[in-house]
C-alpha cells in the first residue's frame, strides 16, 4: 500500500494507538529515572521524505538517535532523538557523570542511553502489539550522536526504497522541573501500515 | 552579496557565481558536486539511494537516485551553458552512521551510494578530482560556486576544504 491513501480516519487511529504506546513508554523512562515524565499528544504526520529533518528541528542540530528496528508481526524502525542537552540531562539521572570537557559521550554513557532507547521502544511496542493482538519486538538499539540530518537519513533510505512519503508518529516528552526533551517517531514499513490498520479495525 | 541556496534530501540544484550551495547533515547520503570553473557555474544534489529497487517511481527520473543525479545535473547545467567537457566532480558523504549491526539490512548504503556516484561519473566521462567518503559521522557541504571549492564540516571534526 501507499501512505497517501491514507485518509483522515486512519490517521486518528494511529494517533489512538500511539497515544496509548507513548504513555507506556513515558511511564516506563518515569520508573527508570525516579521522576514524572509526562508528553504529548503524538502528531501522526504524512511528510515527503525531503522534509523530515525538518521535524526534528533541523538537519544540522546535535542530537542523540536511537534506532531500533520494529520486528515481528509487523515491521518499521524507530527512532528516538533527544536533543544533546536532554540527553546529558537524562544522562545525569541515570549515572554519576563528571564534568567533562568535551562534548562526546563515553562508552557507559552510550550504553546508557541505548537502554534508555531499549526502554521507551519495548515499552511502545508491547502495548502497541497487546492492542493489535500481535507481537512487536524492537531489535538491539545502535546509537548515533551527530547532526540530525545525517541520523535520520539512515532511516529515510528504507523508506525511500517504497516512496516519497513517510509516515512519522512524534511525541514529545518533557520532565516534571527540568526540561527533558525528545521525539519519538515510528516509521512503519507501507506493508506493515496496513497490518497494522487491519489490526486495529479501519481496514482500507 | 552571494546568495546562499540550500539543497535538500533527493534534490539538486544549480547555481552560478557568487552563489553558494550548501546541504546539510548528509550521512549515508551522498553529495554530488559538478563544477565549471570557466562558466563559474555549479550544481549540488544530495542523494539517498544508489539506484531503484523495485518497480516504482512511475514519476520518473530524480535526484533520489544516485545512478541518475548525475545525468540530471549534466542536462541542466548544459542548459545554463556550462560545456560537458569542463566538469570537474567532488563527492563527500556515504557514511556508515550506527554501528554495523544492523548493516544486513541497508547492506553498506553508504559505501554504495559512493560507488554509485563514482560509477555515474566515469559514464558521463567527468573526472572525480576531489572526495570525502566513509567514516561514521555526517558532513554538511558549502559549495562556493565562484571558486569550485567545497567546504565540509562535521561535529568535533576540522573544517575540511575539497
Amino acid at each position: 500500500m501507499k501512505f497517501d491513501s491514507l485518509t483522515e480516519e486512519h490517521l486518528d487511529a494511529l494517533r489512538e494507538v500511539s497515544n496509548i504506546g507513548v504513555a507506556h513508554a513515558a511511564t516506563a523512562l518515569s520508573q527508570l529515572i525516579g521522576r514524572s515524565i509526562s508528553l504529548q499528544v503524538p502528531k501522526v504526520l504524512m511528510t515527503e521524505i525531503t522534509k523530515v529533518p525538518e521535524a526534528f528541528g533541523g538537519a544540522e542540530k546535535i542530537v542523540v538517535g536511537i534506532y531500533l528496528q520494529m520486528l515481528g508481526d509487523a515491521r518499521g524502525n524507530i527512532l528516538i532523538v533527544l536533543p544533546r542537552e536532554s540527553a546529558l540531562k537524562l544522562l545525569s539521572r541515570l549515572l554519576p557523570r563528571e564534568k567533562s570537557e568535551g562534548a562526546l559521550l563515553t562508552e557507559l554513557e552510550i550504553s546508557a542511553l541505548k537502554e534508555v532507547g531499549n526502554i521507551l521502544a519495548s515499552a511502545y511496542l508491547n502495548a502497541l502489539g497487546t492492542l493489535m493482538h500481535k507481537t512487536l519486538i524492537p531489535s538491539v538499539p545502535v546509537l548515533s550522536f551527530d547532526m540530525a540530518g545525517a541520523v535520520i537519513d539512515y532511516v529515510l533510505i528504507e523508506l525511500g526504497e517504497v516512496g516519497d512519503l513517510a509516515l512519522v508518529v512524534e511525541t514529545e516528552f518533557f520532565g516534571e522541573d527540568e526540561k527533558i526533551n525528545g521525539q519519538f517517531f515510528l516509521l512503519p514499513d507501507p506493508d506493515s501500515l496496513k497490518i497494522i490498520l487491519n489490526a486495529i479495525g479501519v481496514s482500507l | 552579496m552571494s546568495r546562499i541556496l540550500s539543497v535538500g534530501i533527493s534534490e539538486f540544484r544549480v547555481a552560478a557565481a557568487p552563489s553558494i550551495l550548501m546541504t546539510y547533515g548528509l550521512g549515508s547520503c551522498v553529495g554530488i558536486a559538478l563544477y565549471d570553473p570557466v562558466a563559474l557555474t555549479g550544481s549540488l544534489a544530495h542523494t539517498l539511494l544508489p539506484a531503484p529497487v523495485r518497480f516504482q517511481d512511475d514519476g520518473g527520473r530524480s535526484a533520489k537516485f544516485t545512478c541518475w543525479a548525475v545525468d540530471l545535473m549534466v542536462e541542466e547545467l548544459g542548459k545554463c551553458g556550462c560545456a560537458i567537457d569542463r566538469l570537474v566532480a567532488k563527492l563527500a558523504g556515504g557514511a556508515t552512521m550506527f554501528e554495523p549491526r544492523h548493516r544486513t539490512t541497508h547492506g553498506g548504503i553508504g559505501e554504495r551510494n559512493v560507488t554509485a556516484a563514482r560509477e555515474a561519473l566515469e559514464r558521463c566521462g567527468i573526472p572525480l578530482v576531489a572526495e570525502d567518503t566513509g567514516g561514521d559521522y555526517g558532513r554538511s557541504l558549502e559549495f562556493n560556486t565562484a571558486t569550485g571549492i567545497i567546504m565540509v564540516r562535521a561535529l568535533q571534526r576540522p573544517i575540511k576544504q575539497l
